[in-house]
């Protein structure tokens, strides 16, 4: 047994030298330059692609595109090194179960996030970029001081002539309080999302064992998972339960941004400069300005309409007259029929 | 059988093969150029406040007796519809003798936030209608509503049939409330009024960050890992990097108009059960007697196809048409298929009903 394991060990040492070796080689034929510090032979795989990143960004081009390729090959270069070192150390002989174990570990790869232990959906929601969202996440770490206390600022009795500002404080405390709670129930759901994409992923795993539906490569494999969790997500995300905390927390956020820019305007006040409740009641009130312009425009063209008509009708009945009492008068339809169709001709087509 | 049969050796040629890939990309990056859209020559022939509306220049002159106005949706650029040379409806729509119009609403900013749902349907299609009918000698026109500019066009064709001799659905929701729409279910537990109060103007990104959440392994994990497969070759990237371009170009939302959207559709189904108003006039489908074609797709996981077909049920029209198309969202304009087969139907259609 001592000697099998030994083997094992020395076929995997062998098998990562060969992959940073490739790695070198690449880097070189790449940048001009191998990678900076030739990482040890047990280093995680993913590590080469970090540094990979970081020669990329030294070159200063398409930075954004390169974080989120890493974002996607992480995940995937972490199951490539956790499933050739298991099947270098177990061969073949293992089931669908022991699979989403190892595939399970490759998420938990080192330097991962330990909130997002078992939790890859959680992870691939993290990595979406977009200011929108991580803005707020930032004003919520700034105010981190503030909600330990706010706990505390709860149970004050609220007096004297701040009384009122006390109060805001007080209903900004438990905004942010309830936010909190309203995120823990979204992350919660979030990681059952999870754990059910590795049950799914198992079943589809097992379904994957009849003759010609073997999986070859990790590529595969991962898009299998892929597969699951989303699979997963979706049961989840359009249960009754999830409409429920996603709403609950949505509104419990923007709880806590309508006290902030409260608190914004009040400092703004305070010095003298215009609030955006001020500017949002002049943009109102020029808006509905602009309507009464555009409905005295649509009135005017209304009008202009109503005359031409009229001109219309008038042409009409003057054709009708002269017919009835010209020479054509034994065709006086047809005459005045054709006079419309002729002044209602459009231009073109 | 055991599911999986990776050696360790095919594994590390996969991850050898990986590498190279991303070496390669290095170069390949370094070449692309900054990625351009809109491939068709086109002219602006009305402007009002941030909306222009322009026509497109075919090689040819236009065959078809009425034009057609793309009205497309707030929340995206309308661009996709013309997005490069081998992939454009635009494009192809010329190419059979249509003339084509599109809206392109431009990027609503704080002076726009008061903005309604009757500014954009009364107001600025009504215009926008008006002004192609006129640049084109016209009494009526086809109007090609996408996605929320489906819904848009729905309300237009209700309020003023007597402008339209057409009207053409793409990717249009219709039923809110089917089981598998993920983005309606998430809406109904919001509290829309605290959402336009708080944030006013409606941020692009956060509209971003929903639309990602949908599929958030594949939209954000998968496709850039799909991205290692052309990494080397410039082309594909260049395609890539311009979808990537008009998937995250999306303008802000006017506050009003989003609230009145996601209450009277999102969360009200106010187009098939009934009670919607747009400004003064009450919307019923009821009332469009003009012909429709309804065309959706079947992988669509922003606008399920369930939430398009009962459009048959509700209007009033008795020359009703459907298509569904074997595709996604965005692939009925972008995909090879799509080329081949979207253009030729709306020209088909159109050219047995109009006059």
């Amino acid at each position: 047994m001592a000697n099998n394991s030994d083997r094992t060990l020395e076929d995997w040492q062998a098998m990562s030298r060969k992959y940073w070796n490739a790695w070198s080689d690449a880097t070189r034929k790449a940048f001009g330059s191998v990678l900076p510090e030739a990482p040890a032979t047990a280093a995680p795989w993913h590590e080469g692609l970090e540094q990979w990143s970081r020669m990329f960004a030294a070159n200063g081009s398409q930075n954004e595109m390169v974080e989120r390729l890493m974002a996607g090959a992480k995940s995937y270069f972490a199951m490539l090194q956790s499933l050739a070192a298991k099947s270098a150390g177990q061969g073949a002989a293992m089931d669908a179960q022991a699979w989403t174990n190892t595939l399970r570990e490759s998420f938990n790869f080192p330097g991962a996030d330990a909130g997002l232990i078992d939790n890859p959906l959680a992870r691939a929601m993290r990595e979406i970029a977009g200011q929108g969202a991580k803005g707020f996440e930032q004003m919520m770490e700034n105010l981190a001081p503030f909600t330990k206390q706010a706990h505390a600022l709860l149970g004050m009795p609220a007096f004297g002539y701040l009384r009122e500002h006390q109060e805001q404080y007080q209903k900004f405390a438990q905004a942010m309080l309830d936010y909190q709670e309203q995120s823990n129930r979204y992350n919660a759901l979030i990681a059952r999302a999870s754990r059910r994409g590795f049950e799914l992923f198992e079943d589809k795993l097992a379904e994957r064992g009849e003759p010609g539906r073997q999986i070859e490569s990790v590529r595969a494999l991962y898009d299998l998972w892929v597969d699951a969790a989303e699979e997963a997500y979706a049961e989840i995300a359009l249960s009754p339960e999830f409409r429920e905390v996603y709403g609950a927390v949505v509104n419990a956020q923007m709880r806590v941004r309508k006290h902030v820019q409260q608190e914004v305007e009040r400092i703004a006040t305070d010095l003298g400069m215009p609030t955006r409740s001020e500017i949002d009641s002049i943009g109102k009130r020029l808006h509905e300005l602009r309507r009464e312009s555009r409905s005295r425009g649509d009135i005017a063209e209304l009008v202009a309409e109503v005359a031409a008509l009229r001109e219309e009708v008038e042409r009409m009945k003057t054709a009708g007259t002269k017919s009835a009492y010209g020479a054509s008068a034994a065709h006086p339809r047809k005459t005045a029929a054709k006079s419309v169709a002729k002044s209602s001709k459009p231009r073109k087509g | 059988m055991e599911p999986i049969r990776i050696d360790p050796a095919r594994a590390l040629d996969e991850a050898v093969r990986a590498q190279s890939k991303l070496a390669a990309g290095v170069r390949t990056l370094q070449q692309v150029e900054d990625v351009d859209y809109g491939v068709t020559d086109k002219e602006a022939i009305y402007r009002e406040d941030k909306l222009v509306v322009y026509r497109f220049k075919g090689k040819n002159k236009p065959t078809a007796k009425a034009p057609i106005l793309i009205c497309y949706a707030l929340v995206n650029r309308p661009y996709m519809v013309d997005l490069q040379d081998d992939r454009s409806l635009v494009k192809n729509l010329l190419a059979l003798g249509e003339d084509v119009y599109l809206i392109d609403w431009g990027y609503p900013d704080g002076a726009d936030r008061w903005l309604t749902l009757d500014d954009y349907i009364n107001g600025y299609i009504r215009r926008c209608v008006d002004a192609v009918a006129k640049h084109a000698g016209v009494k009526k026109i086809n109007l090609l509503g996408i996605c929320q500019g489906g819904a848009f066009s729905l309300c237009f064709a209700s309020i003023h049939p007597q402008k339209l001799q057409n009207l053409i659905t793409m990717v249009t929701p219709v039923d809110f409330h089917t089981p598998d729409n993920m983005l309606s279910h998430w809406t109904r537990g919001m509290d829309v009024d605290l959402f336009v109060d708080t944030l006013g103007n409606v941020p692009a990104d956060l509209m971003n960050w929903c639309y990602l959440t949908l599929k958030p392994v594949r939209l954000n994990q998968q496709k850039y890992l799909g991205m290692l497969d052309i990494l080397d070759d410039k082309v594909e990237m260049e395609n890539f990097l311009r979808m990537e371009k008009w998937i995250f170009d999306s303008p802000d939302q006017a506050g009003e108009a989003f609230r009145q959207f996601i209450k009277d559709f999102y969360q009200g189904n106010k187009l098939v059960k009934g009670g919607l108003k747009i400004g003064e006039k009450d919307v019923s489908l009821k009332n469009i007697t003009v012909p429709v074609l309804n065309i959706f797709a079947e992988q669509d996981h922003l606008v399920p196809p369930a939430a398009s077909r009962p459009l048959g049920d509700h209007v009033g029209t008795t020359d009703y048409t459907q298509l569904a198309f074997k595709g996604g969202h965005i692939g009925i304009y972008v995909s090879g298929r799509a080329q081949r087969e979207v253009p030729p139907a709306i020209h088909d259609w159109l050219a047995k009903r109009t006059k």
